[in-house]
């Protein structure tokens, strides 16, 4: 199945698209998202710091989820990398 | 919208953050005191000269995170307390207004204190991010606060956590 994950702050330096499109199993987690988004840093991102992702959280225009939360098909989520407003 | 509440992201292209709307809002003849922050852009950021800023932001869910914000703050504070949470979206020059927040309440301690719960929130776990713009030519994203441990937990916060979050002030500079 598919999901679509929005990209914010520095994760925007990565690629001109704001949004990813990326496969999952079946069942997946929030975990197996970040897996996912993981791999396609590794192939498309050159210079990519894992250290970021490990610092960012998922989430819904509503909540950040647990690693553990299940992903539907089609969902929208947002990386999000360590705030700094105000 | 709660009556006691205002949470807004502004688009600086379009209007500047307005201080004067903040502490008409928060204004009430119940009240004694108004605290209002107001926090801008400055010229220099770990000894490097910024020529400006910009923000991203996750509207959708910053907007949510105030107004948690704002509702945590008036369950603690009491029912009669009004707050404000204005924060900016795009570029912004240097000495441009990037966020407002403001509290009235009967009494100043409740005011000042729920002032600066508020913003410490908005700073730590609303979903914005900010890149500088050097007068080297470079630019660079913030190091901010991760979001990770706050999980989907979004659970009320306990005396002994808003505690915590009081005594981190002083040792969380950013």
């Amino acid at each position: 199945m598919q999901v679509s994950v929005q990209l914010f702050g520095a994760f925007r330096q990565y690629q001109s698209e704001a949004q990813l499109q990326l496969d999952v199993p079946c069942n997946a987690t929030v975990r197996d998202v970040r897996q996912a988004i993981a791999n396609h840093a590794a192939a498309h991102w050159p210079g990519f710091s894992v250290g970021l992702l490990q610092a960012s959280a998922l989430a819904t225009e509503d909540a950040i989820l647990d690693a553990a939360a299940s992903v539907s098909d089609g969902a929208r989520l947002a990386v999000l990398p360590p705030v700094s407003g105000g | 919208m709660l009556d006691y509440q205002r949470v807004l992201v502004v688009d600086i292209a379009q209007q500047a953050l307005d201080p004067a709307q903040a502490l008409a809002f928060v204004s009430d003849d119940a009240h004694g005191g108004i605290a209002l922050f107001v926090g801008q852009v400055r010229r220099q950021s770990h000894g490097r000269q910024v020529l400006g800023i910009e923000y991203d932001m996750f509207d959708a869910l910053a907007l949510k995170t105030f107004a948690q914000a704002a509702a945590d703050a008036h369950a603690r504070f009491g029912p009669a307390l009004k707050v404000y949470v204005a924060h900016a979206r795009g570029a912004l020059k240097l000495g441009d207004l990037a966020v407002v927040v403001a509290a009235g309440s009967p009494h100043r301690d409740e005011a000042f204190r729920a002032c600066r719960e508020v913003m410490e929130a908005v700073k730590h776990q609303a979903p914005i991010w900010k890149r500088e713009h050097f007068e080297d030519g470079s630019t660079a994203w913030s190091e901010g606060c991760s979001l990770c441990h706050q999980g989907a937990a979004t659970e009320a916060p306990t005396a002994a956590t808003a505690a915590a979050a009081a005594i981190s002030y002083d040792d969380h500079a950013h």
